[in-house]
This record gives C-alpha cells, structure tokens and sequence, in this order.
C-alpha cells in the first residue's frame, strides 16, 4: 500500500509534465489541425539555453524564465518560419512541415554546436524527500504538482475570461466562422504558438532539472510522450490532454513497479498496448471532440 | 492556389534541408588528408620492403606543421574512414575522424611512411545502412588499403557486407562481439563488452564487494554488459541482490525503482550498469535521498563517452568505470590532444576516443608494413599476426585471436573531478 502511495505521487509528478507538453499539443490541434511534431524542438531549444546559461555560471533561477521567454521566442519563430507558409493546408502537409522543422532543428544543433551530450547541473533540491507516514515523498514531484496545477488553472483562465481566450476557442469549434465573425487569424494563432510555448516552456524546466543534459535530439522523448497524451486524451480537447497527461505517468510509474522482474523490460509496450486497446474502445481518445470540418 | 505552391515549397524546403545533400561529406566532417603529388609508380613489394618498419609516433607528435620536411612522394597510403557523425556515434566519430586526420598530418610532415604520404578520405553514413554501404563502395574506390568503420553494429555489418573480407575493417571505438571476425578481416581496436564487464566484476569482487545491484535494459550492450557482470560476479560468490530494467538514453526519472530498491538494498552494494552518465547521475541522486549513500557505482565506457566527468562534481566523484586509456599528462594521448588544439585552435571532444581512432590507422599501417604489400588481404593477415603493437591507448596485439585485441581494461575512478587510474585489468 505503502509503494502504491508513492507510486502514485510519482506517477502524477512525471504525468503533471506530460499534461503540460501534451496541453500545448491540443491547443495548436485544435486550432490549426495541426499535431505538432516539432512541440520537443522548444525542448530541446531550451536545453542548449540551459547549458549555455549555466556555463555562464548563472543558476536556475536565471535559467528557469529565460528558458520560458526562450521556448516562446522559438514557438513563435517555427509558425512565423515554417506554419505560417501552410495555414490551411491539407492536414498532411502540416503534419510533413512540423517533422522538416523537428529535422531541421535537429541538424543545426548536430552542425554546429555538438552531437555529443552536454551537461549541466541538476538543482540540488530536486530529489529530497520527505516522509508522509511511511511514504516518501520528493519535493520535485510535489512542486511539478502544484506548478502544473497553477499553469493550468491560469491556463484555464486566460481561456474562460479573456477576449484572446474566446477567440481561441472560437477558433477552436470552428476556424472559418470564427474569422467570418471578426476573430483576426493571425493573432489568434500566434497567441495560441505563444501559449503552447509557455507550456513548454514551464515543461522544459522540469525536464531539464532531471535530465541535467541535452542533445541535439533531446525533444523527441518530450514530443512523443506530449502526443502521445494528446491521443489518450483525445485530439483537440485540452481537458483530455491533462486527463490523458496524468495516466500516461502513472500507468508508466505504476507498471514498471508493478511488473514481475523479468518482463519490466516490456513497460513501455504493455503501455502502448493499453493504448490500442483504448484506441480500439473509443476511437476518439478519452474526450471526443465534435468539430465542424474545415472549408 | 498560391498558398498551396508555397506550401509545397517549404515542404520540400525543409525536407530537403532535414535530409542534406546527397554529397557523401558534409561541413561539420573533417576535411580529407591532402597528399601530397604521388608518384606514377604503382607501389610493390619490394618497394613496400625497403620501407620503415613502424611508425614512429613520438616524431610524427612532435612535428612542427609550419615547418615540414619535403612533402613525401611515394605512392599514398590510403585511409577509408566511414564515420556516422549524427547524434548516435557522432561523440566517437566526430573526434575520432579529426584526429586521424590530424595525425596523418603529422606523419606526412616528417616525411610520411617510407616516404609514403598518408592520405584519409572520410565519408560520412548519416546514421544510415543503405548511406554506409555507397560510403564503403566509395572508400573502396578511392583505393582505400584498410578501412575504420563506426562504432555500432547496426552500421559495422553493412560495410563488413561490402567489403566481404576483402579489406581490413577496424572498429575503433566497438565493444560489440558480434563485429570481429579475423575471417572477415574485421578487427576491434577495443577489448569487446564481455572483457570490460568481466573485469568490472572481478575488480568489483576484488575490491571486497559481495552483494551488487545492475540496471538492465534487454539488447547488446545495455542489456548485455550486465548480464555478463553478474554471471562472473555470482562465479567469484557475490550475489546479485536485484536486477532493475530502465529505458536506455531516456530515463531520468528512476523513482519506481528506487522505492523497490529502498526496501531490499543495505546501501553499501555495488551498482553495475551500462548507463549513460546523466542517468545514473539521476539514479545516484535518487538513491541518496533514500539514504542509500554508500553504494559504488560501477559502469562501462559510456560513462566517459557520455560526459561523466562533466556532470556536478558531488554527483560523478567516487563514481568506477571502465575504458581504454588512461590520459595521463605528456603521454602520447595528451600530446596528440594538444597538437590538435594548437593547430586547430579547439579541444579534440574526446582523448580516449582520439587515441583508439589513431590506433585503428597505426594498426592499418603496421600491416602494411609487416606485410610488405598495398594488397588488402596480405595485410589483413598481417594485421591478425601483430604483436606488442604500442600505439595511443597501450600494448595491443591480435595473434592468437579473433580480432579482439589483446590489451588491458583501464579502470578508472573519479577522484576531485578528474578521471584516475585505479588498475589496468589484463
């Protein structure tokens, strides 16, 4: 019971992150139609800030808001460079663009700065602990937590009750009548680049904080884990990714200490078994979306 | 209609950017040795006979690139390097190619082989078997006499499949066992991964250890070197206490395994793995905050090679590893390092790797000179007989094997930051 406990809370701490990238997955699905492949990019943009501010000698907390303000900076260049040329392009085409923009990426950091690892350190309070009873608890997951639960009653919030947040979602339900009804297109899709890159952003500081490196393909296991919670959750729908976020980490958490010894190794299967499986009951993910089709 | 042409465009734009040209070099890759003018005469036995019997490295370090003797003039030497300089083996490949580069440099500026000049073409594989083998055909085109092929099987078999035994191959910076083959002509210029985990066993018996932990991950060499660790460890009577599986390259978060670990483990275990060194940096971390605060960790080369020494100092110290050279200060390793970055004006981003990549062409040479011939399976013969051969990263030979080399496992334990030699397991 004990173990479960803790099972638990480490399974929400690593899932809070996933519910973040996998947030910013939805909001620029639902959208653009767009599943943003180049979502780890930010990540792995983040990790190279990260390392470099760090060898400058300045700690975490220099490197945590400029690894924010950075992964907005990125989001915003990618749609201005790459997603602005293929607004209201055929879904594979958008799709083919965000992989040339995961590559492209890949290769400048591959070209240029190292395809070797590079280090910084991790903050020293990320794996202390303390005892609830007899759980043992990290502080880590107790902040990723509660920062993830703040991100995203603000997120909730900038999308409830302001004008940007209406346009969203108006957006969202139906781009073409949205636009016919005065929303700018632009700035709603700037805004929603913009806020998918705060979410990243605050995802990348967790991330970095554990991994303490990054590489030039450092975003894949990021943008994977984002997409693949965006599915569990249902595409387009925000609450589903948050849902789909938190029980990809647990279910990752859950059986690897669950499965006996000698199938542990089959983890990361038995979850995308799950998943099928779940594909296989409701198509949709867990939250369908209804969406009138686009013109 | 417009949007959609541009669509398209930067589509094929930035596909086209993601995958390079089909140029089989790229910027970021060391450019090829330039020879110097080579003579019209074909190379013969005899005139392969009157030249010298080795190369003479501490000369070749110790030239001065801005003051050369003559350019040689005999027919090149010709060095075939098939390097994947992507995310995969680039940590090897990328330091690996530069140095040899550097190298053949050097040796050309003291008169070459013989008065043969050294000439390296090196072919990038973009992490990719169908690029490694047009890369090899390439190389075998070029003339190569022996050929340093990269790191990992995935991309050795497919130019050990186009050379077909017909040309020296060396693996400079393998461990894999599947890949050396004196029949093949495929040689390893590393001891392989069941050396280096039997002899982190054996050091880890030694050094009085009877209960040890290992981190696994189904496969070659993450999976692999522990399996092998703990068939010696439990022959020399230690027991390994628990067996914990983790997703290689990616796992920094080890917390479902440290809550089972907490409950079985005394602390004062040793921990094997073959784990990159941000991740058990992470498992150290972990661990600790569980008050297990003693254990050893004992890991292979990837230690190294993934930047172990980099990591925070209170997160690498004490931390054992095994790997192929020591660098000590004013040996040849640290001297190559140092010509390289006077003359490049950058830090080679690996030594170990630099001196087992310089070892792989100095072994091609010694066949040839040992064979006294340019044909390619005499000297492969040659090489199979080598002995005692003294190169960057220590005594080597492969008679009597099957192109593992015979050569110590470097153990190594970082002390205050810094990587020092705690034995050389023959």
């Amino acid at each position: 019971m004990t173990e479960l406990a803790q099972n638990v809370i480490d399974g929400l701490g690593r899932g809070s992150i996933y519910a973040l990238l996998a947030l910013g997955i939805a909001v620029i699905f639902g959208v653009m139609h767009l599943l943003n492949f180049a979502h780890g990019e930010l990540i792995t943009v983040s990790g190279y800030v990260a390392y470099w501010v760090f060898s400058a000698g300045l700690s975490w907390y220099w490197i945590a808001p400029l690894v924010v303000l950075v992964s907005v900076g990125t989001a915003l260049a990618i749609e201005q460079v790459a997603f602005r040329w293929v607004r209201g392009a055929a879904d594979f085409t958008m799709l083919l663009t965000s992989f040339g923009v995961h590559f492209v990426v890949q290769a400048v950091f591959f070209m240029y700065v190292s395809a070797s690892v590079r280090n910084f350190d991790r903050p020293r309070w990320i794996t202390n602990t303390f005892d609830v009873g007899p759980v043992t608890i990290e502080v880590f997951d107790v902040v990723v937590i509660a920062v993830t639960a703040l991100t995203l009653a603000a997120t909730a919030a900038v999308l409830q009750r302001t004008m940007f947040g209406l346009s969203l979602r108006a957006a969202a339900e139906d781009f073409d009548a949205a636009r016919l009804m005065g929303v700018k297109s632009d700035r709603v899709i700037r805004g929603a680049f913009a806020l998918s890159g705060v979410l990243a952003g605050i995802a990348a500081i967790f991330w970095l904080m554990r991994a303490g490196q990054t590489t030039p393909s450092a975003g894949i296991t990021p943008m994977l884990k984002g997409v693949l919670a965006a599915l569990i959750g249902g595409l387009g729908s925000l609450r589903g990714a948050v849902l789909g976020g938190l029980l990809l980490g647990l279910a990752e958490v859950l059986l690897r200490s669950r499965l006996p010894d000698g199938i542990a190794g089959l983890t990361d299967g038995v979850v995308f078994v799950l998943i099928a499986l779940l594909f296989i009951f409701r198509p949709g993910g867990l939250i369908t979306v209804s969406r009138a089709e686009r013109v | 209609m417009k949007r959609r042409i541009l669509a398209l465009l930067a589509v094929v734009a930035l596909l086209g950017a993601a995958c390079g040209s089909d140029d089989d070099t790229t910027e970021s890759e060391p450019a090829a040795t330039e020879a110097p003018a080579a003579t019209e005469a074909p190379a013969t036995t005899e005139s392969m006979a009157e030249m010298a019997t080795h190369v003479d490295i501490d000369a070749a370090l110790a030239a001065d690139l801005d003051n050369c003797v003559d350019a040689p003039s005999g027919d090149p030497i010709r060095v075939g390097m098939a390097m994947d300089f992507g995310e995969v083996s680039g940590f090897a490949d990328i330091p690996g190619s530069q140095a040899v580069t550097h190298l053949a440099d050097l040796i050309n500026c003291i008169g070459g082989v013989g008065g043969r000049p050294v000439e390296v073409s090196v072919q990038d594989i973009q992490g990719d078997p169908e690029v490694t083998a047009r890369a090899t055909q390439d190389l075998l085109e070029f003339g190569a006499h022996f050929l340093i092929g990269p790191p990992f099987a995935d991309f050795g078999q497919p130019v050990l499949q186009v050379t077909e035994g017909n040309i020296p191959v060396f693996f400079a910076a393998s461990t894999e066992p599947s890949l050396p083959d004196v029949g093949a002509n495929s040689f390893l210029v590393t001891f392989d991964d069941t050396r280096q985990a039997s002899a982190a066993a054996e050091w880890a018996l030694e050094q009085g250890h009877t209960r040890a932990i290992t981190f696994s991950s189904p496969g070659p060499y993450f999976g692999y070197n522990p399996e092998i660790f703990t068939e010696v460890f439990e022959a020399g009577g230690g027991e390994v206490i628990s067996d914990q599986n983790y997703v290689p390259i990616e796992d920094v978060d080890f917390s479902a395994q440290v809550n089972e670990l907490a409950g079985i483990a005394q602390g004062d275990e040793v921990l094997y793995s073959a784990m990159l060194a941000f991740q058990v940096t992470a498992l150290r971390s972990q661990l600790e905050a569980q008050g297990l605060a003693e254990i050893t960790y004992l890991g292979t080369d990837a230690f190294e090679a993934t930047g172990l020494l980099f990591a925070a100092p209170e997160e690498s110290e004490g931390m054992v590893h095994t790997t192929h050279a020591f660098a000590e200060p004013g040996g040849r390793i640290d001297l190559l390092l140092q010509s390289y970055a006077g003359r490049h004006g950058e830090q080679l981003e690996s030594g170990t790797f630099a001196g087992l990549y310089a070892d792989s062409m100095l072994l091609g040479i010694q066949g040839m000179l040992d064979s006294g011939s340019d044909d390619p399976a005499e000297i492969g013969a040659a090489v199979a007989a080598i002995e005692g051969f003294a190169g960057f990263t220590g005594e080597m030979g492969y008679a009597g094997t099957n192109g593992i080399p015979d050569k110590p496992v470097s153990i190594h334990r970082v002390v205050g930051g810094v990587d020092t030699l705690v034995a050389n397991w023959e």
